[in-house]
């Protein structure tokens, strides 16, 4: 015990007077943190908190626009600006991208409309033998043009499915139309189907939530994102600080002083990781304490670190472990520091871009989302996004923490063997 | 075994894997208990794997071995609690004071509390450092390191105390003091065993020397009788005279 207590008290005293590795493991996952969280912050509003801006220009007065209207206001997707404005003054707008969708509906639309609908059912009764014979099959109407303006750089699926959205909401004013146009044609009372009374849907989506507490409904934003991942990836970037030690021990002469000692070596070695380990996890505390207090001044979304204390504490060693494991194996197989920091500093970076510390594994594509499968910073990403955005237990991130034990077991029986051969 | 032998090993062997010849070729030397043992050699001779061996670091491909009566081959753990290791390197860690470097290699030798301190507190002064004990190791000179590099070696009283090139790179006052403080631990018992290239300090300081070239003994003994044998007038000269002028790396 004397041994192990003392490796660790000389390790952390070792780390605590490097100023510039302190540096490194504490302010650089500080500082990524915080310029990560600000700078996707946009984006992850984009796809899932941000109103989209949208311009309308409503030239008609009668229930055509109003329904439209009405449609984009209930959609809850649209931040509508009203204006009464010249169409080229809209095109401008909507090209300087003041606005990311501008819709012109021209005046007398719904007059037009009734027209072309009228003239619709009166040509099929026609047809059918009923009504006014006068009108041939040939007489033509002119179709009712809504304009929809797009800002150049709108991504094509994004268009096609507002005009979907729109194309849904405009046939069933037409439907509606329709349907009031034969009634009166039919002779039908028109109380009894007035063109105004909304149609009975038979058929219709209800989103089905599932969330059971308000607490769940935490969507993954740039602060929920950002956090985890960087606290993971400055606790795996500890891998660089350990084999560095590990190499110069060996280098100058301590590794083989310490060999010639009594008692297990791997006392010593367990003293080294569990004072990087240590390290980890204040570094981890630290982080997460940035997230919860400092990114809310900056105005980011706080982080909301879900209801499992003992979760995030499994979570935070294993993935402790799993780094300075990767950290000893790395040490242990590369002869010098230049060797083993750059491989460190490579294999993290690669490990972590698979691993979706950068940007979400489930935009990436499908092949690379395999791959992914084998990071060990997506098995730490993923235990985190459990209890951050899942209200996930202890239990549930059982099994990436056990991947997280394993990839530590393995690195540390790598380096044991790798030892012998040598 | 001879009972006043601190190490007695016999045809000693060590061959590393892919290597062409044996590092350490059929060795067998005995270093009585008291003795100041210089095993010298020109580089790649076989030093190091030897003293490696006798430490417990590697095990020899064959061959046979005591230390302090320990077996060489089963009982290393008992080897490793008998005997100090001064490496050539200054393995020490610079960012830690010379105390704090002395407690914890104390400490890894189950030393502890006030009988640590004061072990520490001794060795300190007597090599001159005791008004720097809580210095970071990283602003002394090459010839304080040195001196701290023997005290970590010795702190736990060991019977065998290894020596690899222990004054290399320090100034004449340092030398000094590092030779005179080996003479002391030997008076008071301790087996010296000490690798040098410097044949005068290895002249003045060894009751005992052997020639060790391409991994074989060349010779052993007392080095005056060996410089007569040889009809030479100085250590430098019978190394010379029996490992050759050639170059070795």
């Amino acid at each position: 015990m004397l041994r192990l207590l003392s490796t660790i008290r000389k390790e952390l005293l070792i780390l605590l007077r490097d100023r510039g590795g302190l540096a490194i493991m504490f302010l650089m996952p500080m500082a990524m943190i915080t310029i990560m969280a600000l700078i996707q912050d946009a984006p992850f509003k984009d796809y899932q908190e941000m109103k989209i801006p949208l311009l309308l220009v409503n030239n008609d007065t009668g229930s055509l626009g109003k329904s439209i209207e009405k449609g984009l206001i209930d959609s809850k997707i649209f931040e509508l600006n009203k204006e009464t404005i010249a169409d080229d003054v809209v095109k401008q707008k909507v090209k300087a991208g003041d606005f990311e969708i501008g819709i012109i509906i021209p005046k007398n639309a719904t007059t037009q409309l009734n027209q072309n609908v009228d003239l619709f059912v009166t040509k099929k009764l026609a047809a059918a033998g009923l009504g006014d014979s006068t009108v041939s099959e040939t007489t033509t109407t002119e179709a009712l043009n809504l304009s929809i303006l797009f800002a150049p750089d709108t991504k094509k699926s994004f268009k096609i499915s507002i005009l979907n959205s729109l194309k849904q909401s405009t046939s069933k004013i037409e439907t509606q139309t329709l349907l009031a146009f034969f009634s009166k044609e039919l002779n039908k009372d028109s109380e009894q189907i007035n063109k105004e009374e909304p149609l009975a849907e038979f058929v219709n989506f209800n989103e089905v939530t599932t969330i059971e507490t308000p607490t769940e409904a935490l969507q993954l934003n740039s602060v929920q994102h950002n956090v985890p991942a960087w606290t993971i990836f400055g606790i795996f970037f500890i891998v660089i600080s350990m084999a560095g030690s590990i190499i110069k021990e060996r280098d100058d002469g301590s590794f083989l002083r310490i060999r010639t000692m009594p008692g297990s070596f791997m006392t010593v070695l367990a003293g080294k990781i569990t004072a990087y380990l240590f390290i980890t996890i204040i570094q981890a505390l630290l982080m997460l304490l940035v997230g919860m207090y400092l990114l809310p001044l900056l105005g980011l979304p706080h982080l909301i670190i879900g209801n499992s204390l003992l979760g995030i504490a499994i979570i935070i060693i294993c993935t402790g472990l799993a780094a300075t494991g990767f950290g000893v194996m790395v040490g242990t197989i590369f002869k010098t520091h230049q060797q083993s920091s750059t491989f460190g500093a490579v294999s993290v970076v690669i490990l972590a871009a698979l691993g979706g510390i950068w940007v979400p594994v489930y935009v990436m594509p499908e092949s690379v989302r395999i791959l992914s499968e084998f990071s060990p910073l997506y098995w730490s990403l993923s235990g985190f996004h459990k209890l951050f955005l899942n209200q996930g237990t202890a239990i549930s991130i059982l099994p990436y923490a056990g991947k997280l034990i394993l990839f530590f077991a393995a690195t540390l029986s790598i380096s044991f063997f790798y030892n012998k051969k040598d | 075994m001879n009972s006043n032998a601190a190490i007695e090993v016999t045809n000693l062997i060590k061959i590393y894997k892919n290597a062409v010849s044996p590092a350490v070729n059929d060795i067998s030397l005995t270093i009585n208990k008291g003795a100041i043992y210089g095993l010298l050699g020109p580089n790649g001779a076989g030093k190091t794997t030897t003293i490696s061996m006798l430490c417990g670091l590697i095990k020899p491909s064959s061959g046979s071995g005591f230390v302090q009566g320990f077996n060489l081959n089963n009982q290393l753990e008992e080897i490793k609690k008998s005997i100090g290791v001064v490496p050539q390197e200054i393995a020490l860690y610079p960012t830690l004071t010379a105390f704090e470097n002395l407690q914890y290699i104390g400490n890894m030798y189950g030393l502890k509390g006030a009988d640590l301190k004061q072990k520490i507190a001794e060795h300190l002064k007597i090599v001159g450092l005791d008004n720097v004990s809580n210095k970071r190791i990283e602003t002394f000179s090459g010839g304080m390191k040195r001196r701290i590099n023997l005290i970590a070696g010795i702190l736990h009283t060991p019977k065998i105390l290894f020596l690899d090139e222990p004054t290399v790179g320090v100034d004449v006052q340092s030398r000094n003091m590092i030779t005179e403080h080996l003479h002391l631990l030997n008076k008071q018992g301790m087996t010296i065993v000490y690798t040098s290239h410097l044949m005068e300090e290895a002249e003045n300081l060894c009751s005992d020397i052997a020639i060790i070239d391409t991994g074989k003994i060349i010779t052993q003994g007392k080095p005056k009788e060996l410089i007569q044998q040889h009809n030479c007038t100085n250590l430098e000269q019978l190394f010379l005279q029996l490992t050759g002028k050639k170059l070795r790396d």
